[in-house]
């Protein structure tokens, strides 16, 4: 037996939700309440629900034509890849002594970029910093997609991609184990570490965040997407309690990952002794490199979405103001590295750095690290006048050019230095090649699908801590300090 | 939940829901709390002291730890290749595999002392839940016999409850 009362849940309270279709209309969710224009009030939980399920409503044709393009470029990368591995890795342009080449460069990239997501959710958690909120959702996205996409360069890059499997430590016929001493094989570790606890502790940050959309869903599909994905969440005393805990667990394990993984893929190089690699500033500067470029992506993927989904309320200027500051602070640090190699070149007296250090600027490619140095140190200190760091335009044509220039400094570490090692004998230049071209270009397309997927399916902006950071609703305005 | 009947009190704000819990504590009632947002008062109010979780965490990251140094040592010595003069049990290189899988094996028993203690996922409807608690409102469920729902639904009425409903407990 039981009785309800007259339950309010699916009346409308407050203004009317500002999408289309009015008040619900054809919306794929039930809201309660809606945006009230006012700025100087601060949001309701219901209005964050509203303007973040509002994002999940059915696509519109824009959605779907950059979904195409996405598509496009992996049908690219793909024709390239099975044109690679029927001929071999001479489509890929790859010849003596640069192996390595654009795969390794694109790498490093990704991995780069999937670097700042776990940084800005789990040390900014740790700090408390209420800015992480709106942003780190799609921070996380982006630091899982990267790592999907990082991690098919060393598979592609491998040629026989068949036999992949032998990088992993399992007993086998001819009693042989992998070599533990290699820093390739520390990076398997470090990368599927990452991939791992990253993805956790993404899933893990949404479940609540399912929960709300699983309970506002109108439509069959969504009822079933959403009640399967968040796992019988309901936000009970005691799961909050466990809940918390882990997240906080994870947080704190999730840190120094951060840390060792772009300190390991350095050591990819750094334990080289190649000039140009061979140096004991590369884990900081890979992991000062990697913050700037992730936070880089971070804004210019917010940007179009806060403009697409009306996230205005929610992505203030004070979130980008904050984020431009750790720009500012990784380009400096950044900046400083670059000097320091070629203060350790000139001070070690060794002939064979000195010479890579005046190749980068003046040899056949100087171009590469002239657009870095800008890109990557000029052009941001703009951003010490407090008026761009909230011109939101001028932030997305800034982050458009660390992009390119942080590839252009993995171009350049990667390689420049291989191409200009100890003897003149051994000089070589790398050979571009569509496949190669056809792959990065691909790679890019893999991304941007996943992320493009994921923000109209699950909720890309975190909607159970924003409205931790808002004030509880109290009946006494004064009975809590 | 104790007791064939489950009396749902939905509140607005937080206060109330901290003054209907008192009332569940102070009737020795067997009760459950939803909120859309975890919170220190409530957390305070429910269930003080710590999680068990950092037990299992501590767990995952000893056990990895000591699983990854004996993974590189245990191969190095049933395959003993020198490489580069290298010590055949090289510690510093392994540093690395016992570092990354501490961390791993961490994360994965905090996954799995999560799912444990949240008892998830978690397939049952859960007895006195409404959509609208993972939304904007806090819910206060307390178990009790049939002849004294009328007293409890008072009683949370009185501190300050929107709306009440009386279901069955499971």
């Amino acid at each position: 037996m039981s009785h309800h009362n007259h339950s309010p849940h699916h009346e409308h309270h407050g203004d009317s939700p500002c999408h289309k279709g009015g008040p619900e209309g054809d919306s794929q969710f039930h809201y309660r309440g809606g945006i009230v224009p006012t700025e100087a009030k601060p949001l309701t939980y219901e209005e964050v629900n509203k303007t973040v399920l509002a994002m999940l409503e059915p696509p519109t044709y824009r959605w779907w034509l950059f979904l195409g393009l996405c598509l496009v470029a992996v049908a690219i990368g793909g024709v390239s890849w099975t044109r690679q591995i029927l001929n071999g890795m001479t489509e890929a342009g790859k010849s003596h002594p640069d192996m390595w080449g654009g795969y390794i460069t694109t790498f490093v990239f990704w991995v780069g970029i999937a670097h700042s997501g776990t940084l800005i959710s789990a040390v900014l958690y740790l700090f408390r910093a209420h800015f992480r909120m709106p942003i780190y959702r799609l921070a996380e996205a982006m630091t899982v997609f990267a790592v999907l996409t990082a991690g098919l360069f060393p598979l592609i890059h491998l040629g026989r991609v068949w036999y992949f499997y032998w990088l992993m430590p399992y007993p086998n016929e001819r009693a042989i184990w992998p070599n533990f001493r290699s820093p390739l094989l520390w990076d398997v570790f470090a990368v599927s570490t990452y991939l791992t606890i990253s993805s956790t502790f993404f899933i893990i940050g949404l479940i609540p965040d399912i929960a709300v959309a699983r309970d506002a869903a109108r439509t069959k599909f969504r009822r079933l997407l959403y009640g399967i994905t968040s796992l019988g969440w309901t936000g009970s005393h005691s799961q909050w309690k466990h809940y918390t805990a882990a997240y906080l667990f994870f947080a704190a394990l999730a840190t120094p990952l951060v840390v060792s993984v772009h300190s390991v893929v350095s050591w990819d190089f750094a334990m080289s002794i190649v000039p140009g690699w061979h140096a004991t500033i590369f884990p900081p500067y890979f992991v000062a490199g990697a913050i700037f470029s992730g936070i880089a992506m971070v804004i210019t993927i917010m940007i179009p979405l806060r403009r697409i989904f009306g996230l205005e309320r929610i992505l203030e200027p004070k979130h980008f103001d904050a984020m431009s500051k750790l720009i500012l602070l990784t380009s400096g640090i950044l900046t400083y590295s670059y000097g320091v190699e070629f203060y350790t070149a000139w001070f070690s007296n060794n002939e064979f750095e000195r010479a890579q250090f005046w190749f980068r600027p003046f040899g056949e490619v100087g171009a590469a690290f002239w657009g870095m140095t800008f890109c990557n140190c000029i052009f941001p200190q703009l951003l010490w006048i407090k008026t761009l760091r909230t011109n939101i335009p001028f932030l997305f044509c800034v982050t458009i050019l660390i992009n390119i220039g942080m590839w252009l400094e993995r171009f350049n570490i990667i390689v420049q230095s291989l191409s200009h090692e100890y003897i003149p004998y051994s000089w070589g230049w790398y050979n571009f090649s569509w496949v190669d071209v056809g792959i990065v270009i691909g790679s890019f397309g893999w991304f941007g699908m996943w992320m493009t997927l994921f923000v109209k399916f699950f909720p890309a902006v975190a909607i159970t801590e924003i409205k931790e950071i808002l004030p509880a609703p109290r009946r006494t305005a004064d009975a809590h300090h | 939940m104790k007791g064939p009947k489950a009396v749902v009190g939905v509140f607005t704000y937080i206060d109330d829901t901290l003054k209907a819990i008192s009332i569940a504590k102070a009737g020795g009632h067997d009760y459950r709390v939803y909120s859309p947002v975890p919170h220190h008062e409530l957390e305070e109010a429910t269930l003080p002291g710590k999680s068990p979780v950092r037990f299992l965490t501590g767990f995952g990251a000893v056990l990895g730890c000591s699983g990854g140094f004996a993974l590189a040592i245990w191969t190095s010595l049933d395959y003993p290749l020198r490489v580069s003069a290298k010590d055949i049990v090289s510690i510093p290189g392994f540093f690395v595999i016992g570092y990354e899988c501490t961390i791993l094996f961490g994360g994965i028993f905090t996954l799995l002392a999560l799912l444990h203690f949240c008892r998830l996922p978690y397939i049952l409807r859960s007895v006195g839940y409404d959509p609208r608690f993972s939304q904007d409102k806090f819910g206060v469920v307390i178990g009790c016999q049939s002849n004294a729902v009328e007293e409890v639904a008072e009683k949370l009425r009185e501190s300050g409850a929107d709306e009440i409903q009386v279901r069955e407990a499971l």
